[in-house]
């Protein structure tokens, strides 16, 4: 008669079978044996691998640099359509002060502008502004917009054979608002005439998290293509039920990437990252423009910079611009209450408005207008740590 | 018993004979079926992670930049390991103490029976709640941290602890116990000292097995465990990561670099899983040997 | 009176005999000890009332916010506030459906296999196999589908929803849209994760067939297959349903390789390969963004997921139980 013992896979804890020594001796023969397999693959793999060099690239040498700061961890979430940019700023900002430590965690932008609201980070990023009946929620009171970079978001799809697609703001609102669900729709055709385009339906992509590029990816919809986009633009949007969500950019990308016939809205930066097409878009003035960094330029240069350092490069005029330019900013506090970290802070900031400018075109973004720039290090530098006023670098005197 | 109306011939038909061989090759077809995906999803993750598998990877830091590639997951196993060995710390005492009283001293009271039905459930609820519930009752107030996560853990580990534990303390022959009592012994040593070592082995191997489950879970350390770069060997200060996690993470995104960290995790993961249970099952076949 | 093998000498089924230790006077150590266990003990109530407790109350804006709405919306737009958990609710137990559908045919054969058909040599090796298979984290299946087999299998769901896209049933369930990442990928691998559970108890419930029944069958010239038909599974009946509950809690309760596999996208259809969403995934993968009401939502969808894994496993071990309890008081 058989034993009763609860159900599980932890009956197999008990010796099931035969008594016999040497059943006994045979598993745990069988038993080494497998222990042997385990360890020599892990060996063997091991042994394979070679090291792989390190990761971070040669160091920037202006010479802007303030003296060594002591030891303090800044932390940051929000928007993942800077991320890269702020990956590779961090890792360099790294070299020139080793004692601080920067983690910029993504998340959307809404996931940034609610933890700062919470000070439960030190600086958020964010591509989209903060609403005015939310400003009371800011804990620490008042709060600077620091622009960064800006850079293309980019309509990317994933369609075999199809490498050159055009799209109007129209058919773009159509297709991502599931009016348009294949990709042979007359509408795409009569901007592609000369493609060959598939009957392959159409998965739109779009984000899941609360997120700025969406906000502004819908709100050059509602600019464009008023007719056509009936959705409220906003950081999340009520999308139609047939289409996928990402986890931020990378997500979107990623999602992208490996459904034929997807289309999506990633920054330039994760979508050359990733390897994926992407599609010239109609511009105001009628021409197809690439999303480039010149077309993200001309862009900002048709914008009106408001006196907090808000401005909206999308839709704007100017016979080369991307249309779907968008900006971006870090939003920090400008009372800085910590000593350390205020410094730190100020000491990054700068860092991102100077310096970093410099390697935005490496990793695909665009650095801000010489005059935008400047405006930008002013707002830096009035950021107020430990309660005197005073330029980076300089001792605090009272607190 | 319809087997009795059903054979009353004298012979064996071919239509019998049939759908015994068909019953037999179906049974066999379907052994295939789950080993032929589990041999290959193994392999696959061998392979893969065999590609980036080094010391470097094993030591170094998560590079700041995701998208290149590059090791390493360091801190992401030395978070595992301190999550786990906390987490274990925590459940396995308690659990054994509980299969104590529940086989010891409640065989047949109320709390006991309360006990053991609760403590199956529990053992049915999703990962994820625990996670929940641990960031409801403690992130909340006290911040992410590896302390965090080991709680939610441990409350995983708990009632498979509380089972084994008390399975193996059933077997242990009442003979022992009652000549314990004979020669004067009080019933704490009696536990103590001869209950609990004879359950020893199966004590062990079901507590490992506890263990390779929660070093394995992903979804208790996502909201309170965090996410960092660096090692941080600080329990109860900071975020802190792990290699479920890191691995969770890292297939969301598009990058080649950052999938080959996954891999590699991935193959990290399942050695240390597969060693534990390897020991659980060393240990069972070593000792006891009855 | 057995006839067959006893699995582990030395062990008996013990029925709650007496405790030895009740002639025993208890002295101080003794309180100190029992209550000490009795505490740890009590911490598996302490932890699963806290759980239900703390829960429910960070849960409840959401549900004041919404009312009945919670269970029966069918729409969740966190920006409107608008908290339904119907399509979720809907893709948890689809995405169960087809792992149980998937799983349950072959994790029974497994059982057969070990209990009645395996040559000897080959039954340890399975056995290790499907113990391997519960080894395996579900995290590393989800990098492993996500990666590799949502991809590689989307040409198959495609050709597959064409060929039925007329067809009058089928049509409604194997149609287009068809997508890698699906309620049908991820009830795929939670097929291949339930396994070793309804596997391990259908196994312990194919041997407590009475040997008396099983040899009587062959003694009159039963062939294996019938002896199984005739003996084993009317008898095992109840526990193979009880198995099966407790694969369906399981399924109910996997997170992670859902979250990556699913889709992201949440909908009520019977499209198996559409995509979709379900309770543990949309809470794993909204909750790090979410604040106010919507944290609450997701709590709120983890109190329901919470009741709705309780009740399935409560369920099911009081089918199990009663089967294989029958066999101890024999």
């Amino acid at each position: 008669m058989a034993n009763f013992r609860p159900g599980g896979i932890l009956s197999v804890v008990l010796v099931r079978n035969d008594n016999s020594a040497t059943a006994a001796r045979r598993s745990r023969r069988r038993l080494l044996g497998l222990a042997a397999v385990v360890a020599t693959v892990g060996l063997v793999g091991a042994a394979c691998g070679g090291s792989k060099g390190s990761d971070t690239g040669s160091s920037s040498s202006s010479g802007a640099s303030s003296a060594k700061l002591s030891a303090a961890t800044l932390n940051g979430s929000g928007s993942t359509f800077q991320l890269a940019f702020d990956e590779a700023a961090i890792a360099q900002f790294k070299e020139k002060q080793p004692a601080v430590t920067v983690n910029y965690g993504g998340g959307g932008s809404g996931k940034g502008k609610q933890d700062l609201a919470d000070q439960i980070v030190d600086f958020a990023g964010t591509d989209s502004l903060v609403k005015p009946e939310d400003a009371s929620k800011y804990k620490g009171g008042e709060f600077l917009y620091i622009p960064t970079v800006a850079a293309p978001i980019t309509v990317s799809y994933n369609l075999k054979g199809v490498s050159d697609l055009k799209l109007d703001a129209d058919t773009i609102a159509k297709i991502f608002s599931r009016q348009i669900k294949t990709w042979d729709d007359p509408a795409i055709k009569a901007t592609n005439s000369g493609a060959t385009l598939p009957s392959t339906a159409i998965t739109v992509v779009h984000r899941s998290d609360a997120s700025g590029t969406t906000e502004n990816f819908t709100k050059f919809l509602a600019a464009a293509s008023p007719t056509s986009w009936t959705i409220k633009a906003g950081s999340t949007v009520d999308w139609p039920t047939d289409t996928q969500a990402g986890n931020g950019n990378q997500g979107v990308a990623s999602a992208v990437k490996s459904t034929d016939g997807a289309i999506g809205y990633v920054d330039l930066s994760d979508a050359k990252a990733s390897g994926l097409t992407f599609a010239q878009v109609k511009n105001k003035a009628g021409n197809f423009e690439k999303p480039t960094l010149e077309g993200a330029s001309k862009a900002l240069d048709g914008a009106t910079v408001n006196a907090d350092l808000t401005y909206n490069p999308l839709w704007t005029d100017g016979a080369d611009a991307y249309p779907i330019t968008s900006p971006t900013w870090v939003l920090v506090y400008k009372n800085q209450t910590d000593k350390a970290k205020g410094e730190a802070v100020k000491a990054f900031l700068t860092y991102l408005v100077t310096d970093a400018q410099d390697v935005a075109k490496d990793v695909d973004y665009a650095k801000l207008p010489a005059s935008l720039q400047a405006k930008a290090k002013a707002a830096v530098d009035s950021i107020v740590v430990g309660g005197s006023a005073g330029s980076s670098g300089s001792s605090t005197t009272t607190k | 018993m319809s087997a009795g109306a059903a054979v009353l011939t004298r012979t064996v038909t071919p239509g019998r004979r049939l759908r015994n061989r068909l019953a037999s090759i179906l049974v066999w077809l379907s052994v295939l079926v789950a080993v032929v995906p589990l041999t290959f999803v193994v392999v696959y993750v061998v392979v893969q992670g065999a590609k980036v598998i080094s010391l470097d990877f094993l030591t170094k830091p998560i590079p700041i930049i995701s998208r290149l590639p590059g090791p390493g997951m360091g801190p992401a196993i030395v978070g595992t390991l301190l999550t786990t060995g906390v987490a274990s710390a925590m459940s396995i005492p308690l659990g054994i103490l509980a299969a104590v009283y529940l086989n010891e001293y409640g065989r047949r009271n109320r709390v006991a029976t309360a006990i053991r039905f609760l403590s199956d459930v529990m053992s049915g609820v999703p990962s994820i709640v625990m996670g929940l519930f641990i960031y409801t009752v403690w992130v909340l107030r006290f911040g992410l941290s590896a302390f965090a996560g080991a709680l939610a853990l441990g409350a995983l580990m708990l009632p498979i602890v509380i089972r084994s534990a008390e399975t193996v303390l059933k077997l242990v022959p009442n003979e022992l116990r009652e000549a314990s009592t004979a020669l004067g012994a009080r019933t704490s040593r009696t536990i103590l000292s001869v209950v609990i070592p004879a359950a020893l082995p199966g004590i062990v191997s079901g507590s490992l097995l506890a263990v390779a489950r929660a070093a394995g879970e992903t979804a208790p350390l996502l909201f309170t465990i965090g996410a960092t770069r660096t090692v941080n060997t600080s329990v109860f200060n900071g975020v802190n990561t792990a290699l479920s996690t890191q691995i969770f993470r890292n297939a969301q995104l598009p990058f080649t670099g950052a999938q080959d960290r996954a891999w590699g995790a991935a193959l990290t993961l399942i050695a240390l899983v597969l060693v534990l249970t390897l020991v659980a099952r060393l240990v069972t076949a070593r000792f006891s040997r009855r | 009176m057995t006839l067959t093998e006893t699995r582990s000498p030395g062990a008996e089924p013990t029925p709650p005999a007496p405790s030895p230790f009740a002639a025993t006077t208890p002295g101080t150590a003794d309180l100190l000890f029992r209550w000490i266990s009795l505490a740890s003990g009590l911490l598996v109530l302490l932890v699963l009332g806290l759980i239900a407790a703390s829960m429910t109350k960070e849960a409840w804006p959401a549900f004041a916010h919404e009312g009945v709405g919670f269970l029966t919306g069918t729409r969740w737009a966190p920006a409107e506030n608008v908290f339904g958990a119907l399509p979720f609710v809907w893709g948890t137990l689809l995405t169960s459906l087809i792992a149980l559908v998937l799983g349950v045919p072959v994790s029974v054969g497994i059982a057969l296999f070990l209990s009645e058909f395996a040559p000897r040599r080959a039954r340890r090796p399975v056995v290790y196999v499907v113990d391997l298979l519960a080894a395996i984290p579900s995290v590393v299946f989800g990098l492993w589908g996500v990666i590799f087999l949502a991809p590689k299998i989307a040409p198959l769901y495609e050709s597959v929803a064409s060929s039925v896209r007329s067809v009058p049933v089928v049509g409604t369930i194997l149609g287009p849209p068809a997508s890698g990442k699906s309620f049908f990928t991820a009830g795929l691998i939670l097929a291949l994760m339930i396994t070793p559970i309804v596997t391990s108890i259908s196994r312990e419930v194919f041997e407590t067939t009475p040997a008396g029944q099983k040899e009587g069958a062959l003694a009159l010239g039963a062939t294996r297959w019938e002896m199984v038909r005739a003996a084993m599974l009317p008898h095992s009946r109840a526990g193979i349903i009880g198995a099966v509950m407790l694969g369906l809690g399981r399924a109910m309760g996997e997170t992670i390789a859902t979250a990556l596999v699913i889709g992201s996208s949440p909908q009520i259809t019977a499209k198996v390969f559409a995509p979709g969403d379900a309770m543990a995934a949309v809470i794993a993968n909204q909750f790090g963004e979410a604040s106010d009401v919507h944290r609450a939502a997701l709590i709120g969808l983890g109190v329901l997921l919470f009741v709705m894994t309780i009740v399935v496993n409560i369920a099911a071990r009081a089918v199990v139980g009663r089967t294989l309890q029958d066999e101890v008081a024999r």
